[in-house]
C-alpha cells in the first residue's frame, strides 16, 4: 500500500517464501544436470553448456506454468493464496532464469563466429516459411523481451503511474509470451530431437493451464447467474443466502444487476459488504480473508476495514461499501454502491435469524 | 538482411543508451515530480525502477514535461 516506496516489499513470510523458491530453483537445476549426466554417458554425453542451457530453459518454463496456474488454483482452494501474494516475485525470478538461458544460448550457438552474436541470432536462420526449420530462437527472444517488460514494471510505482488499467493490460501479455514459448519449446524440440520427455511434459503443461482457466471461468459464470434480486420501492436488494452460508472471516460474492460484483463478509458474527474490486489492481476481495480485522486482498494483501471500506491508518485507500440487511432470515445486500469509504452498520448474523 | 539486422540492433542500442541516460536523470529528479510518494524513497527503489525507466523513457519524458494540474483546482 502506498506510503512512500521501498525497493522490494519484503515481509517476513515473503522472505521465507523467496528463500524456499530460490533453494528449489537451485535444487532443480542441480538435479537436472546430475540426472542428465547419468542418463547420457559415453558417446551420447551432452556438453555442460547445453545441459545448463536446458536446465535453465525448462526451469523458467516450469516457473511460468506455476505463475499461470496460481490464479485459478487460488479460486478453488484458498490455501494457494500465500503463493498468489508472491506471484510478482516469482515473475521477476522467472525473468532472470530465462535471461541466463538466453545469454548462454546466444553465447554458445552464436558466439564463436566472426559476426556479432546478436546479428547472427537475427540472421543465421530465416526459414520463416518452414515449420521444420523455423527460427524458434527468435520466438524465445520476443518472449524474453515481454518477460523483461513485465519484470521491469512489476513495482507498485508502475501500477500507479502507468494507471492500473494500462498496467493490467501490459501484464496480460504474459499469455502472449506463454504462447510464444510453447512454440519455442515445441519447434526447438522438433529441430534438436532430444527425446519425448520434453514434448510430453509440455503438452501436459499446456493442458493444465488451459483446463484450470476454463474451470475457473465456468465457476465464475455460474456464481453470477445465481443471485435472485427483489426490488421494492425502486430499491434493489440482492439475496446472499442465510448468515450461516457465509463462512467466518471470509466472503460470499454476488453480482449486482449492472454486473459489478459485491463481496459480503462475516467477521465476529457481523455481516458487511464492500465491492469485490480491490483499489490496487482490481483483485477479487471476495476471494480474500479477514486478517487482523481487515479484509485482505488475495492478490497483494492490501487491507480494508469491513465496516467502512477504508484501509487501516496510515494508509488512505478506500473501496465502495454496500448496505446489508437481514430479511426473513436471509442476508440481502443493496445493489447500489455507496461512495468509497462510506461507513455502514454491519448487521448481526444472529439478531434476525432468532425471530424467524 | 544482414545490414537490416545491424541497423535494427544499432537503433536498439541507441534507444537503450538514451534510455539509461534519461533513466538516471529521471530517478534522481523527475520521479518525484510525477509521483510525490517517490520523493522519500531510497536508492534501492530508484535502482529497482531504473530498468523500466530506461525501457519506457519516451512515456515518462512526456509525463515529466507535461505541466501539472494545480492541486487546488476543483474536480
Ligand atoms: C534470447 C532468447 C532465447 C534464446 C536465444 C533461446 C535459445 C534456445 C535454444 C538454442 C534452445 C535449444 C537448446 C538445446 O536443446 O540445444 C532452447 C530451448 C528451450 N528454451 Fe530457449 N531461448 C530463449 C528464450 C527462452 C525463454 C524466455 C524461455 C522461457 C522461460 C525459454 C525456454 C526454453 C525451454 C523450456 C527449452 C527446451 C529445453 C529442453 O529441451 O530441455 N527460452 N532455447
Ligand atoms: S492488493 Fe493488489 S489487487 Fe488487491
Amino acid at each position: 500500500m502506498s506510503v512512500g516506496y521501498a525497493a522490494i516489499q519484503w515481509s517476513k513470510p515473503k522472505r521465507r517464501y523467496d528463500l524456499i523458491v530460490g533453494l528449489a530453483i537451485i535444487a532443480y537445476i542441480g538435479t537436472f544436470m546430475l540426472v542428465s549426466k547419468m542418463l547420457w554417458t559415453g558417446a551420447s554425453a551432452i556438453s555442460d553448456e547445453v545441459l545448463i542451457l536446458r536446465a535453465l530453459g525448462s526451469c523458467g518454463f516450469i516457473l511460468l506454468h506455476i505463475i499461470l496456474c496460481i490464479g485459478p488454483l487460488a479460486r478453488f482452494d484458498p490455501r494457494w493464496l500465500p503463493v498468489l501474494f508472491n506471484r510478482r516475485h516469482l515473475g521477476v525470478m522467472t525473468f532472470f532464469i530465462a535471461l541466463a538461458h538466453g545469454v548462454i544460448a546466444i553465447g554458445y550457438y552464436h558466439g564463436f563466429g566472426t559476426i556479432n552474436p546478436l546479428v547472427s541470432l537475427l540472421t543465421s536462420n530465416t526459414e520463416f516459411a518452414s515449420v521444420q526449420a523455423f527460427p524458434y530462437q527468435l520466438l524465445g527472444v520476443v518472449a524474453l523481451i515481454v518477460l523483461f517488460l513485465l519484470a521491469a514494471t512489476s513495482h507498485d510505482f508502475w501500477n500507479k503511474n502507468l494507471s492500473a488499467a494500462t498496467w493490467k493490460r501490459l501484464h496480460m501479455s504474459v499469455y502472449g509470451a506463454y504462447v510464444l514459448l510453447v512454440a519455442h519449446v515445441a519447434l526447438g524440440a522438433l529441430q534438436n530431437d532430444r527425446g519425448l520427455l520434453g514434448p510430453i511434459a509440455t503438452v501436459l503443461g499446456v493442458c493444465t493451464v488451459g483446463v484450470l482457466h476454463l474451470l475457473a471461468a465456468w465457476r465464475e459464470r455460474n456464481r453470477d447467474l445465481s443471485s435472485p434480486t427483489s426490488s421494492v420501492a425502486g430499491e434493489e436488494w440482492i439475496d446472499v443466502g442465510t448468515p450461516a452460508e457465509i463462512p467466518d472471516d471470509r466472503a460470499r460474492t454476488v453480482c449486482a444487476p449492472g454486473g459489478e460484483r459485491i463481496a459480503i463478509f462475516k467477521h465476529n458474527g457481523r455481516i458487511s459488504a464492500v465491492t469485490n474490486v480491490c483499489a490496487h489492481q482490481g483483485g477479487p476481495l471476495g476471494e480474500g480473508a479477514i486478517i487482523d480485522g481487515c479484509i485482505t486482498c488475495p492478490w497483494h494483501g492490501w487491507q480494508y476495514k469491513p465496516q467502512d471500506g477504508c484501509a487501516p491508518p496510515p494508509f488512505q485507500e478506500k473501496v465502495a461499501t454496500y448496505r446489508v440487511r437481514i430479511s426473513a432470515g436471509r442476508v440481502q445486500v443493496n445493489a447500489r454502491a455507496l461512495p468509497p469509504g462510506t461507513p455502514t452498520d454491519p448487521v448481526s448474523a444472529r439478531s434476525e435469524a432468532a425471530n424467524v | 538482411m544482414q545490414t537490416l539486422a545491424e541497423l535494427s540492433l544499432l537503433a536498439l542500442l541507441a534507444y537503450t543508451l538514451v534510455g539509461v541516460a534519461f533513466g538516471i536523470a529521471f530517478v534522481l529528479r523527475g520521479v518525484s515530480v510525477i509521483d510525490p510518494a517517490a520523493s522519500t524513497a531510497g536508492l534501492g527503489f530508484k535502482l529497482t525502477i531504473l530498468p523500466g525507466c530506461a525501457a519506457l523513457w519516451p512515456l515518462l519524458l512526456v509525463k515529466w514535461l507535461r505541466p501539472k494540474r494545480s492541486l487546488r483546482a476543483g474536480p
